[in-house]
């Protein structure tokens, strides 16, 4: 299938039988490698060192000749040289501020703005089927994280819906609050919960603590995005999590479905109602060698996670992250072909890097912010 | 208007005066620690005149090429004119800025006056006025 029939077909391009979906996923690869191979010098070096081009890839197994740009490079001060498109081209600049304080800030341009909100509304509507309800939204609004690309990826979920709350203001998360909007909500609309894992737990913790079952509707979601390592060091497991879910919200843990993405790619795996999480067909994984990351991984092995995105025009986006997992080549239960994924820790010594973490270090730290020593000449401005 | 002013696209594409001086008469720093853009510049004062200066900035395209508009425009000034600096001078010398963006202006300013003052006082910004 080409890429703009995927896009718009997605029943259809997650289910293709095998072999086509490694013809589409090659030849969407290849058409976004030649696009970039041509118009950035940078990127264009890189392929000359390697001494590879468009013409050598023609299989799945030629993806990993594919040269890949380590993530810490969106960090770097000299990131205008990533760029394929003119910075006039650039619509959003999406970024994620890791425990460094560093931002890594991935620029998209007006093409690879279209095809991304296809995507992720194309990748909700096949995945959720959501199409009307409210959303209790545990994480900021757009409106006071403009730039936050978890909080985006959200937002698109928010116009499926019919109503919603952004219960994290000003970097404050009130959980009475959030109990407040879903009493309001009862009995006239279905109710979803989409927030990072962390504020979920927070509200399941004072559901616990308070000692209050409730028992959303029947077509609930629990959508969550963002880490399950909390800044702290401390991990949230998902069992658990299912099973606090199903105790105090009364969602069974096949409507409980987490995301996997980084900023700078614009894949967004999605699980299914297995937990697997799904490659999109515009999008290839492959796991390396932590030892020597040229190497391709098999299936089932874990290693460190590319991320390949035939969807980007503004820069390329064959990006080496700083997080290990595995792939899983096998069939769904689901139905669903291609590739699932599976993110198991960040590498060692990569920092803590996403939006969650950042909204979870300063709804914890206001406090330490406000005691830094920031003298007046030098108070930070607003953005 | 375009989303971005001629002068940001030419400062983002080519950045001037770009990285740190060895053993500066001053180094000043500003940083949101929410959305991290950072500037910091370094510089050499001879005679109340800034003679040389360097930038290492993170962050949106317009922060990035404040820090370049600032040190070009900085170059060469005294510390005195640069301390005249407001907001809409350093939105000026970025020829415009989109709503969105218009928050780099203070950081331009703020990171401008934190030079004169650190010189005045003789202190250094050694460290990032971020909470890591
Ligand atoms: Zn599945």
């Amino acid at each position: 299938m080409e890429l703009a029939a995927m896009l718009g077909c997605p029943d259809v391009a997650f289910r293709q039988p095998e072999s086509e979906w490694e013809a589409s996923v090659t030849a969407a690869m290849r058409g976004a490698f030649a696009e970039h191979a041509e118009h950035n010098a940078f990127y264009r070096a890189q392929c000359e060192a390697a001494g590879v081009g468009a013409e050598d890839i023609d299989t799945l197994a030629d993806l990993v000749k594919i040269p890949l740009l380590p993530v810490r490079m969106f960090k770097q001060p000299d990131a205008h040289v990533l760029m394929t498109a003119p910075l006039t081209e650039v619509e959003l600049e999406i970024r994620s501020t890791g425990t460094g304080g560093v931002p890594s800030v991935a620029r998209r341009d007006v093409k690879t703005v279209s095809r991304v909100m296809t995507a992720i509304f194309t990748q909700y509507r096949e995945f959720f089927q959501v199409g009307k309800g409210a959303g209790l939204f545990l994480c900021p609004s757009t409106a006071e994280t403009p730039e936050m690309g978890m909080v985006k990826a959200f937002n698109v979920l928010n116009g499926l819906l019919d109503d919603h709350a952004y219960i994290v203001r000003d970097y404050a998360f009130d959980p009475e609050e959030a109990l407040g909007q879903l009493d309001k909500w009862e009995e006239s609309m279905t109710r979803h919960i989409i927030g990072p894992p962390f504020l979920v737990g927070r509200l399941l913790r004072y559901l616990e603590l308070e000692d209050i079952a409730l028992k959303l509707d029947p077509e609930s979601l629990v959508v969550t995005l963002g880490g399950w390592k909390r800044y702290t060091g401390e991990s949230i497991g998902r069992e658990e999590f299912n099973a606090k879910i199903e105790k105090y919200l009364g969602i069974p843990a096949d409507r409980v479905r987490d995301m996997y993405g980084m900023i700078e790619s614009n894949m967004l795996a999605v699980e299914c109602e297995h937990h697997r999480k799904h490659v999109p067909p515009w999008s290839y994984i492959s796991i390396r060698d932590v030892e020597n990351t040229d190497v391709e991984l098999a299936p089932g092995k874990t290693g460190v996670i590319a991320l390949m995105d035939a969807l980007s025009t503004g820069y390329p986006a064959f990006i080496l992250s700083e997080d290990v997992g595995e792939v899983d080549h096998t069939p769904c239960p689901c139905g669903r072909t291609g590739q699932t994924v599976s993110f198991r820790r960040r590498l060692q010594g990569a920092e803590l890097g996403c939006c969650a973490v950042s909204i979870e270090k300063f709804i914890d730290s206001q406090e330490i912010v406000a005691e830094c020593e920031i003298p007046a000449a030098a108070a930070p401005v607003e953005g | 208007m375009p989303r971005y002013s001629p002068t940001v696209v030419d400062h983002f594409t080519n950045p001037r005066n770009a990285g740190e001086l060895d053993d500066p008469d001053v180094r000043a720093f500003i940083g949101n620690p929410v959305c991290g853009d950072q500037i910091m510049l370094t510089a050499r004062v001879t005679d109340g005149t800034v003679a040389e200066i360097r930038f290492r900035a993170h962050g949106c395209a317009a922060s990035l090429a404040t820090a370049s508009v600032v040190t070009e425009a900085a170059l060469g000034a005294t510390l005195g004119e640069i301390e005249a600096w407001d907001d809409e001078r350093v939105e000026a010398l970025l020829g415009g800025l989109a709503p969105d963006q218009r928050h780099v202006a203070a950081l331009g300013r703020q990171v401008a006056h934190r030079l004169v003052t650190n010189h005045r006082e003789g202190v250094d910004d050694d460290a990032p006025l971020i909470c890591a």
